[in-house]
This record gives C-alpha cells, sequence and structure tokens, in this order.
C-alpha cells in the first residue's frame, strides 16, 4: 500500500504516497522530496473541503469529550462534588503516590497485562481466522446463516455468559455430571485459578469473536475476485491465495486493530472480572480497572480515580504511539502515517 | 500490499475513471458465470474431502456452541418460576411452555412509547453519528493534507482519556439538555474507533480512481459521494451498525440524563424489569408486597435478553448484504 | 443489611460498566459501604464531634389505630394476624395545599406509567400536593445521585437517598442543599404532625447530621438477617432439633451433602451472625476500640466458613462466588441452609406457596457458635432517608412535612391502605379472608415511591400466607432479647475518604480464607497492612468522636 507508484498525477493529491514530507505535495509528478514551499494558507485552502468534513466530529468531541475532560483536573485536587473543582483545594500529586505506593496497584497492573498478552495470543487471530473459515464457505446460504448465528452471543450480558458457563462446566455443571458419571471427579474449572485465564479467554472467545468478524467480513468484501482468478492462472494454489491475496486485503485493518488493541492494553473485561473475582480471588482476577474501582470509585474518590485513569491514559497513548512506530518500520500506515 | 498480482493495477486503469458503478456492471459478473458446482467459482479447485470435513466439524461446532446455550435462554424465557426452581437455574428441558413473561414485559402501554423512542434515538443518532464519522474519516484520508495527523491525534486522545461522569453531567446540565433526547445522542456521538476504521477503508481505495475523477474537476464532495462512499458500503454498514446497536442499547446515559420516566428509552425500561423482586436492604417484611402471582426471576430476565437481541437480528441482513464477495472491483490495492 | 440486593443485583447485571459499578456498590462491599462510607460525620473529617443530637429529635408519641396480634417485644417487628375490617380514616382533608413538588426515588421494579396513572393521581389528591415522580434505577442510584448532589438545579424538591448510597462528604451535600428540619419538628413540634410523632426516637436519631435534624426515614427492622432452612425438607427426612452451636451445623451440614445435594450456600454472613461479630467497631472495657478485623470473633467466623467450605457441604456455585442464584438454589432444594435477609422470607413464600403449597422455610433459633448465649447487633434503624431541597418559603418545607405526615400514616389507616395498595376494586380488591389481592392494573401503576419519601414503623402484616405472620414474629421476639446496640449505634459519621478503601482487602480475604486459598497468617499480614496504612488514623479518629461523647 505505500510503495506503488501511481502514473498519473494530476491534481495536489495525486503524488504518490511514499514521497515524505508534507512538503512533497507539489504539482510536479516526478521527483525527489522537495522543501517545504506552500505556505500554511496556501495549503488550507487547497484541502479546505477536506478540513471542513471533518469540522462536526471536531465540534462533537471539543464539547462533549475535552470541555468534561478538563474534570480530570481533580487528580490534583482533594475533589469534593459539593464543594466543585474551583473550590476544592489542590494537593499536588499526593493522588498520583496513593497510586503508585499501593502495592495492590503493582499485582493488578501485572494482571491486566499477563491477560492482555495472553488474548493477543489467543484471543484476537480468532475472529481473523473464523472470518476467513466463513469466506470459505462456498454455499451462500450457510455461509450467511453461520454468520447470523455466531455474533448473537455478543448480545448477552456477562452475567448470562458466566452463568452459562457455571451451568456447563461448573462444579455441579451438565460437563461435571457427564466426566462423574464417568468415573472423574474433583475438577472444577470454574473456582481455579490455575486456568482462570483459559476460563476468561474461552468466556470472552465464545461472546465476542463472532461479532469481532464483522470488520473482517466487510474487508474481505472488497476483494477483487479478478485477484483470485489471475493468481490461478499463474499456477497459485489455495493456501498462496490467501496469503498472497486475501491476508494483505485484511492486512491494514488488522494492523490498526492491533495497534488500538495494544493501546488498550491496560483495559480488560472489567464485568467479566469483577463477576468471577470472588470465584478465583483477588490474586489473579484484580486488574486495573477493578483496582480503581474497589480502591476509588465505589468510596466516592474521585481524585483517586481520576489519577489512576491520566495514568492508564499516558501509558496506553504511549503504547499506541510506539506501536505505531513499530508498524511504519514494517512499512505498515498504521494509525497514522509518518508524515 | 505491493505484491506483483499485477493485474488489479491495469484493471483499474482500464475503469471510466467517474463511474465506479458501471466499472463494476462493466465486468461480467462472476457469480454467473457456468461453473462445476452451483456457487463455486470457475477457477476455484475443488475442495479436498479432507479439507470439507474439518471445515464442516469446526464450523459445526462453533454453531453448536452458541445455538444451545441460546435455546437455553429461550426455553427459560418460555418458563414458569416453577420450572425455573424445579431446573434450578437455567431450564434445559422445557416442561410447560408459557409466553407470561413476555406478556407481563410487554403489558401496558409503557413498552411500546418506549419503543417508539428508542427507534427514534437510534434513528437520528446513528445518521448523525454516521454521517460526521464519514466526513471526518474522509477528511482525513489524504495522507497529505494540511492537518490530518493534529487532528487524527485529537481523535486518538478521547480513546484514552475518559472524562469523569460528574464533569460530563455538569457540562449536559449546563447546555440545558438534561430531560431532552439530545442528551442521549450528542454525547457520545462520535468513537474514534469507528473515524479510524472508515480512514482505514477509505484509504484503501486505489488513489487511482479518486484521481481520475479530480483530473474530471470532481471536488472532494462529489468524489466522496460518487466514488469512496458506493465502494465502502461494507464498512459504511458496519459502522452503521456499531453506532445503532450502541444507541439501541445505551441506558446509562438515560438513567442519568432523563428525569421524565416517560421519555425513557427501551433498555432502561426493560431493566426495571429484570430488577423486579429484588429485595431492599433491611426493608424486612416492608409494607409493600405488589407480588400478584406474576413471573418473576429468571423467566423475565432471559426475555428481556431474547427482546433484546431481536432488533439486531432484523437489522443484521441489511448489514449482511454488503459483505457479499466480490460486489465492487479495485477497491483494494494491489 | 442481607444479601438479597447483592445477590438479585449481580445476577441483573446490566449490559454497561457504570450501573455495575453501583450495584457492587451494594452488593459485594455491602459491610464496607455501609460501615465505611455511608456513616457521615456532622462537619467532616475534621469535626467529628457528632453536635447536640439531643436537642434536634422530635418527641415519640405512639398512636395505636389497631391493637397487634403479636405487640413487639424488645423492639421486634409488631406483626397482625388479620386485617382489620374498619380502618381508620386520620386525614379529614387533604393536608397539602395544592403545590406542585419533583421527588426523586429509586426503584427496582418495572417502572410504572408517570402519566395518566391512577395510583399517583388518586395519591396526590388525597394528600392535597401534586408529588411529580422522578423515579430512577435503584441498582444505578448511586451514580444518578452523585450526579444530580453535584448539580445544584438538578436536585428535586424531594430526593430519597438509600444508607447504602450515601456517597463520601454527604455532609457538605446535605449543609449545602438540603433543609434543616430542626425548627420543624423538634421536641413538641412535631406535635404537629402526629404520624410523624410516631416514629421512635432511634430513628430520627439516625436522621440528625451535624446537630440538625435533616432527614425523613423509611424505618428498619433491629434484626436484618437470619439464617434459614428448609423445615420441610429437613422434617421429611427427620431432622427436627436446632442446633446449638457452630458444630453441630457444621454436622448437619455434613450429613445434608450427598449425590447432587449440598447442604448449605455461601455461609459467611451466617458464621458472622452465630460469632456475634461486632458490625465495625467494638469499645473494649478500658474505653479503647478494637476494629472488626481484629477481634477473635471475626477471626473464629473465617474458621467456621472455611471449615464449612473444606467439607465440601458448599453447593459448587457458591463456591463459584455465584451470589445470584443463591435464593433459586436454596429454593428449589438444591442447598437447604442459606442466610438471607429477612424480609427474603416472605417473598420466596410468594414465590413458591403458588406452585409447592408445602414450600416452608424457618430462620434458626439464634445460638452462639461456642453455645453461650448469641449476640446479635442491632440493623440501622432507618436504611432509606429523604431529604428536602432548601426553600427560601417555610410553607413550602410546612406542606411537604404535611405530606410527610400522610405518607407515616400507620397500618390499619386508610392513608396506608392507598399509599401501599392503591383504590380499592381498581387496584385491588378484598377476598373472603379480608386480603387485598392485587390487580393487573396494580401491577403495572402501584410501585414503590411514596414509601421511600416517609414510611411508618415496620409491621409485618402478611396475612396471606399462612402462619407465616406469627412465625415471624415469634421469632423475631424470641431473637430480639440477644440484640445489642453497636459502638456508634445511630450516629452519621463521616469518614476521611482516604480511609474507605482499607475494608476492600478482608472482603477479599473473607471469600479467600473461606474457600482455602489463603490462610489465617494472611489474615495477620492484612491487619499489620491495615494498621500501617490508615487503620491506626481511623481508630484515632473514631476514638475522639468516642471521647467526645
Amino acid at each position: 500500500m505505500t510503495t506503488r507508484t501511481v502514473p498519473t498525477d494530476v491534481t495536489d493529491h495525486a503524488e504518490p504516497v511514499d514521497r515524505s514530507g508534507p512538503g512533497g505535495a507539489g504539482p510536479a509528478p516526478t521527483g525527489p522530496p522537495r522543501p517545504r514551499r506552500r505556505s500554511v494558507w496556501t495549503r488550507i485552502k487547497r484541502d479546505r473541503s477536506l478540513l471542513l468534513m471533518t469540522v462536526p466530529v471536531i465540534v462533537l468531541l471539543g464539547v462533549f469529550a475535552y470541555v468534561p475532560m478538563l474534570g480530570n483536573v481533580i487528580a490534583w485536587q482533594d475533589y469534593s462534588p459539593y464543594v466543585g473543582i474551583l473550590d476544592s483545594p489542590f494537593v499536588g500529586w499526593w493522588n498520583f503516590e496513593r497510586v503508585f505506593t499501593n502495592p495492590l496497584f503493582w499485582d493488578a497492573v501485572r494482571n491486566t497485562l499477563v491477560i492482555t498478552a495472553f488474548q493477543l495470543v489467543f484471543f484476537f487471530p480468532i475472529p481473523i481466522a473464523l472470518a476467513l473459515l466463513l469466506n470459505s464457505v462456498i454455499t451462500p446460504a450457510i455461509r450467511t446463516t453461520i454468520q447470523s448465528v455466531v455474533y448473537l452471543p455478543h448480545f448477552f450480558s456477562w452475567v448470562l455468559v458466566v452463568t452459562i458457563f457455571q451451568q456447563l462446566l461448573g462444579g455441579a455443571g451438565q460437563l461435571h455430571r457427564i466426566l462423574e458419571g464417568a468415573g472423574f471427579s474433583g475438577f472444577d474449572i470454574m473456582t481455579n485459578p490455575d486456568t482462570f485465564l483459559l476460563l476468561i479467554t474461552a468466556q470472552s472467545v465464545w461472546k465476542d469473536a463472532g461479532w469481532g468478524i464483522i470488520i473482517f467480513l466487510a474487508a474481505l468484501s472488497t476483494v477483487d475476485p479478478a485477484l483470485y482468478e489471475a493468481s490461478v492462472m499463474d499456477g497459485a494454489n489455495r493456501w498462496r491465495r490467501m496469503w498472497h491475496i486475501t491476508l494483505p486485503a485484511l492486512r491494514p485493518v488488522i494492523i490498526l486493530l492491533l495497534i488500538l488493541r495494544l493501546g488498550d492494553a491496560l483495559t480488560v473485561g472489567f464485568e467479566q472480572l469483577i463477576l468471577q473475582r470472588g470465584a478465583v480471588g483477588a490474586g489473579v482476577a484484580e486488574v486495573l480497572d477493578t483496582f480503581v474501582y474497589y480502591q476509588g470509585v465505589i468510596n466516592g474518590d474521585w481524585s483517586f480515580a481520576a489519577a489512576a485513569g491520566l495514568v492508564k491514559g499516558i501509558v496506553s497513548l504511549i503504547l499506541v504511539l510506539g506501536a505505531n512506530k513499530i508498524a511504519h518500520v514494517f512499512g505498515e500506515a498504521g494509525v497514522y502515517k509518518r508524515a | 500490499m505491493s505484491t506483483a498480482l499485477g493485474p488489479d493495477g491495469a484493471a483499474t486503469a482500464t475503469h471510466p475513471p467517474v463511474d465506479a458503478a458501471a466499472a463494476g456492471s462493466a465486468r461480467p459478473d462472476p457469480r454467473r458465470r457456468p461453473r462445476r458446482s452451483k456457487h463455486r467459482p470457475v477457477w476455484e479447485e475443488r475442495p479436498t474431502a479432507l479439507g470439507t470435513g474439518a471445515k464442516v466439524i469446526v464450523l459445526a461446532l462453533i454453531v453448536l456452541a452458541v445455538v444451545y446455550p441460546l435455546y437455553t435462554v429461550i426455553i427459560t424465557s418460555l418458563s414458569t418460576t416453577a420450572a425455573v426452581t424445579q431446573a434450578g437455574g437455567l431450564v434445559t428441558v422445557p416442561t410447560e411452555v408459557t409466553t407470561a413473561a413476555y406478556r407481563q414485559i410487554l403489558a401496558g402501554g409503557i413498552v411500546t412509547r418506549a419503543t417508539l423512542v428508542s427507534i427514534g434515538i437510534t434513528a437520528v443518532g446513528t445518521l448523525l453519528s454516521t454521517t460526521v464519522s464519514i466526513l471526518c474519516a474522509y477528511g482525513l484520508s489524504r495522507p497529505t493534507s494540511f492537518g490530518h495527523r493534529p487532528i487524527l491525534f485529537v481523535l486518538l486522545i478521547t480513546m484514552f482519556f475518559g472524562a469523569g461522569m460528574i464533569p460530563t453531567y455538569l457540562l449536559v446540565s449546563n447546555l440545558g439538555l438534561i430531560d431532552t433526547y439530545w442528551s442521549l445522542i450528542l454525547p457520545g456521538a462520535v468513537s474514534a474507533f469507528n473515524v479510524l476504521l472508515l480512514r482505514n477503508f477509505f484509504m484503501g481505495i486505489d488513489p487511482g480512481i479518486t484521481d481520475a475523477a479530480r483530473i474530471d474537476g470532481a471536488g472532494e464532495w462529489r468524489v466522496l459521494g460518487q466514488i469512496v462512499l458506493p465502494m465502502s458500503k461494507a464498512v459504511t454498514a458496519v459502522v452503521a451498525l456499531f453506532y445503532g446497536v450502541g444507541y439501541w442499547n445505551a441506558f446509562f446515559n438515560a438513567m442519568l440524563y432523563i428525569n421524565d420516566n416517560a421519555k425513557w428509552p427501551l433498555q432502561l425500561v426493560l431493566r426495571s424489569y429484570v430488577l423486579q423482586g429484588v429485595t431492599l436492604p433491611g426493608s424486612g417484611v416492608g409494607q409493600v408486597d405488589v407480588a400478584t402471582g406474576a413471573v418473576t426471576g429468571l423467566p423475565v430476565k432471559m426475555a428481556v435478553m431474547v427482546l433484546a437481541i431481536i432488533p439486531v437480528l432484523v437489522v443484521y441482513p441489511f448489514v449482511q448484504r454488503h459483505f457479499t464477495k466480490g460486489v465492487i472491483f479495485g477497491a483494494i490495492k494491489g | 443489611m442481607n444479601m438479597n440486593l447483592d445477590s438479585d443485583a449481580t445476577r441483573v447485571l446490566p449490559l454497561n460498566r457504570r450501573s455495575f459499578l453501583t450495584l457492587l456498590g451494594v452488593g459485594a462491599a455491602t459491610p464496607a459501604v455501609l460501615a465505611g462510607c455511608s456513616s457521615e460525620a456532622p462537619g467532616g473529617a475534621g469535626d467529628p464531634s457528632g453536635g447536640d443530637v439531643t436537642s434536634a429529635l422530635p418527641d415519640y408519641i405512639p398512636i395505636d389505630y389497631v391493637e397487634p396480634d403479636f405487640p413487639s417485644v424488645n423492639g421486634s417487628t409488631a406483626g397482625y394476624a388479620t386485617i382489620p375490617t374498619d380502618l381508620v380514616q386520620v386525614f379529614d382533608a387533604p393536608p397539602g395545599s395544592g403545590s406542585e413538588f419533583t421527588a426523586m426515588t429509586p426503584l427496582w421494579g418495572a417502572i410504572p406509567p408517570t402519566e395518566g396513572n391512577q395510583y399517583f393521581d388518586a395519591v396526590n389528591a388525597a394528600i392535597g400536593s401534586t408529588i411529580q415522580f422522578q423515579i430512577s434505577d435503584g441498582n444505578a442510584y448511586g451514580d444518578k445521585l452523585a450526579a444530580v448532589l453535584a448539580s445544584e438545579r438538578d436536585v428535586p424538591d424531594w430526593v430519597s437517598i438509600p444508607t447504602w448510597n450515601i456517597p463520601p462528604r454527604f455532609d457538605q451535600a446535605v449543609e449545602a442543599l438540603f433543609e434543616d428540619l430542626t425548627p420543624f419538628l423538634a421536641g413538641s413540634a412535631v406535635e404537629k404532625y402526629p404520624n410523624l410523632a410516631n416514629i421512635p426516637t432511634d430513628v430520627w436519631k439516625f436522621c440528625v447530621f451535624d446537630g440538625q435534624l435533616k432527614a425523613l426515614p423509611f424505618p428498619g427492622e433491629i434484626i436484618t438477617d437470619a439464617i434459614f432452612y428448609r423445615d420441610d425438607v429437613l422434617e421429611a427426612e427427620g431432622y427436627t432439633g436446632q442446633p446449638a452451636n457452630g458444630q453441630e451445623l457444621l454436622d448437619l451440614a455434613k450429613e445434608l451433602t450427598g449425590g447432587d445435594r449440598w447442604a448449605a450456600n455461601d455461609l459467611w454472613n451466617s458464621s458472622v451472625i452465630i460469632h456475634g461479630v461486632v458490625p465495625k467497631w467494638r469499645i473494649n472495657d478500658d474505653g479503647t476500640l478494637t476494629h472488626r478485623v481484629e477481634t477473635d470473633e471475626y477471626r473464629a467466623a473465617l474458621e467456621w466458613n472455611a471449615a464449612l467450605f473444606a467439607q465440601g457441604s458448599v453447593h459448587p456455585d457458591a463456591v463459584a462466588d455465584n451470589s445470584g442464584d443463591a435464593k433459586t438454589r436454596f429454593e428449589s432444594g438444591q442447598v437447604l441452609i442459606s442466610n438471607d435477609g429477612v424480609g427474603g422470607w416472605h417473598e420466596a413464600l410468594g414465590r413458591q406457596l403458588a406452585s409447592n403449597p408445602t414450600y416452608s422455610q424457618r430462620p434458626f433459633t439464634p445460638f452462639a457458635a461456642d453455645g453461650g448465649t448469641p449476640v446479635l447487633w442491632k440493623g440501622n434503624p432507618a436504611n432509606i432517608f429523604s431529604f428536602l431541597k432548601k426553600n427560601s418559603d417555610p410553607a413550602k418545607i410546612e406542606e411537604l412535612l404535611a405530606v410527610a405526615d400522610f405518607l407515616a400514616s400507620p397500618f390499619g389507616t386508610t392513608e396506608f391502605e392507598l399509599i401501599n395498595f392503591g383504590l380499592e376494586d381498581l387496584h385491588f380488591s378484598v377476598d373472603a379472608n379480608g386480603l387485598p389481592v392485587a390487580t393487573e392494573l396494580a401491577a403495572t401503576e402501584v410501585q414503590p415511591t411514596y414509601i421511600f419519601l416517609t414510611d411508618p414503623p415496620v409491621v409485618n402484616a402478611k396475612v396471606q400466607y399462612p402462619g407465616f405472620v406469627e412465625a415471624f414474629c415469634t421469632w423475631m421476639a424470641d431473637a430480639a432479647q440477644y440484640v445489642n446496640d453497636p459502638a456508634f449505634f445511630g450516629m452519621q459519621i463521616t469518614e476521611p475518604t482516604q480511609y474507605a478503601s482499607l475494608a476492600q482487602p478482608f472482603e477479599d480475604l473473607e471469600k479467600d480464607i473461606s474457600r482455602g486459598r489463603k490462610s489465617m497468617a494472611d489474615l495477620d499480614a492484612a491487619i499489620e497492612t491495615w494498621k500501617t496504612s490508615g487503620g491506626e488514623e481511623l481508630r484515632a479518629f473514631y476514638t475522639d468522636i468516642l471521647d467526645a461523647q
């Protein structure tokens, strides 16, 4: 996507994308990157339509995201809602100290990262694989039927998902009864901290993998079938076609989702974990969000929660920008392209 | 994606520049070609027995894993309280089937009205959100346009830095939006994720096509409306679905911002049925006993779950239509 | 506080994180929420004095419109074996003067229509003022309150606040937002409102913030929780005796477990009851304070519950901490012993008697784990408060208090009947036994709303369940003799916010130790951490309050 050169270059925007530097947006179709020649004003004028298109979103985010985001200043305050942000006393970095000096915080961070890492390997690829599998089903009726069934668990609440797993796999569950009848007994995956990682990943896959394929199906629909036909003529078999046509078509969206998932590394299934915390213990089930919840939110300790939220946001942003950089190294566009 | 799968570059170059739809119809539809199997394209080899067998087993297991729990949920929603008590939880074997839970929820006009409210909010919200997201995504999709990176950064920030509940409430209150339907739409109208997703797809469109349009003098608005959008139906449908589901399922904003119970959206009303039968702490024997032998507990909760799925079931086929393979040519650069 | 809300709340887990937060605030953290942050000290952290409570209290002038069949003993709930045929009409004319007020209340039930609701219309007509309700989702009520109380213009005229939703620093909100009712109700002033004067002094004490009477109560019961067993099943299997100590209950649990049946749900709360673990602090003879987690009783309760789990008597779903289905397990007979709020008793009867007429459950007669004299701790005198927004016009406050007086009309009055059951023939009909039977319209229209603003003292008149009132009142009258006032009973104490999270590790430990994942050594370590990370400061904070008394 980054290296192909478009032969024509008639408008300002048609220059090959591999040219670096905003100054490359010159009218000349070829040649090395040139120093910035256009004034800011000319460029704004040139791109006024594009800029105008972003205005509604900028306004909406400005008002409904950024204005209330200013409220995060309470992270440096001993905030009381009844006194207000303007009159609550400033306490420096005290709230951040409380976050960082809490030993539970580091346990929670460790658990969170372990879960994220595990799910990156064992959850993230599954919707992709599922999409490819579905895509390879030839009969449209079967394909659409399966498609319209697998996403349904996404609409189940976590309570229901956990209840279903409990009734199937729990110590008094259906599987347990079958195994007991066969002479096995004494296992209970729902309360075993050692296999908890497997359990919650299985639950997540069951609930959300079917929903997750939708984006990939959309991406697959943009592949030109002529490409397959042409490659067959070149002698490519089924796997080569997947490798050379299908996966490249999915690659930009996979990279995007991967980067954003990395940015969300500190966010793992809050409801899911809080529901099963008692079953396996906080030792493995305490994650950053539940930590903030128990240590700050339920106690109305808004300042503590804000400080933890800011820490998390900064880490997320660093992770996303880092992942984006790595994507660039591999020649991918990532979230946004290096200029 | 720079692999040497040559034909597309040439193919797109020969496309009539502006009218992508025309470009599509200019080629024979591959699905109409004569083929060996009813649905398999000519060029595709006959699947091996082993491959087909493995595929069938995997897909059957996946479907079973979804359908069996779904079945117990539906059966439970059609059960009596006594049946649930007997089963000690979700019912797997139906004893007596009753629609009491559904009748109880749908009785009275409040659900009807709430449904209308929800439909209105979802329709208006989805339209607004999808429109502004498409505009923004396209506005940011030119790799060299002025200011697109700072704006992308502005979007990214909102994904990782939240605003607290109280500041947001104060904002909504100060804008005079309390008790208005706008309070259910505007605060969450833009999802940066959806904008990035759209942008990702827009950037995958061969610039040769859009550039050709510009040669013909088309402005950006026309390029978006006549070329990019028609080529991006699938992702547009997906994003609209994401927004629509979000609006439909949202209840927390309504709980906060809507005081007038007549303006409650459906999910908030349905939740109130789920909460039915919760014992108040320490209320002891209390004076109130509204129970009228009505179905309580699991059947009602499962009925609510089923009702929540129905609108998606209705809408999803319209989204799915756009997933058909090979509707659009040349959408992905080689 | 019982665990019902907890368990049901977990089951109805919403689709959204936020509300989930709240319901856990109600549930999992029940003891902490109550003990930890619901207590509000007047004047905040710096001024734990509590103020002069007595001068703000209304006089207590009891009225008995109908003599109870089972009178209150030591504060136990009084009961009625029959519904009186002749109801007393207390108000000749509507007490209100025609103003319109907004009121915010929580609801755990199907939302009623607010327009064209004949129940609301009838009650509003009877009280002579129009109460416009803003009903809010009970499980997310804490969030709603936090937001609304932070925005003065959005605070309605009358706000219901459950004790477990009281936010931290609530003293500041009370001070800034809500009317001081002392001048209207203190001492003999309350005589103007005879039904409010019928509310016992303990309850009013709990409504005093910073020396001022600020709230109107929804009174509670002195005993909130019990250990229930399925007496129908046990008797059929030949168990008739009652356990006399903790070991006997363990033995019973062991015997009852087998096959696809387990003896019990998680009995942590029962263990707390039979060990007499203090709710928060114990005042020692030398005047020092011992925190609940430092007591021998707490330790013993943990060991007992761990033994129950270890011997395999707890249902696997309960081991997996699925409290949402606890009632279903108990009522279906998968488990035979379960702790519950006392209100759970009649609710179970309501669910089960229709399809299973022989269904029965009973609370164990109170016993101590060591076989000695049981120690029970008195429950909150009120569980829900309501507050009146400050109003420059005292006439409006007086009108609202007159309405509150109407709402406080006790059992046996036509007013009580109207508020609780709606209109005769429309919302209920009277059956051959004189019992009100709700109509379908009632299920839609009559939902608890007014009662959360002000409620009379609790009585038990659930005569529709044969034998229930007698069984309940006799049990509680017997149990009431063991009830003690916990330290700082009935006082509104505000803890500084930073101590609020101190209790959380112990709630985790209670689950971990019970399930054998952690040991008593971990408890010792947690207590040490507690002391150094704020526990000692918290103790000093409470010692100051104690010294000021």
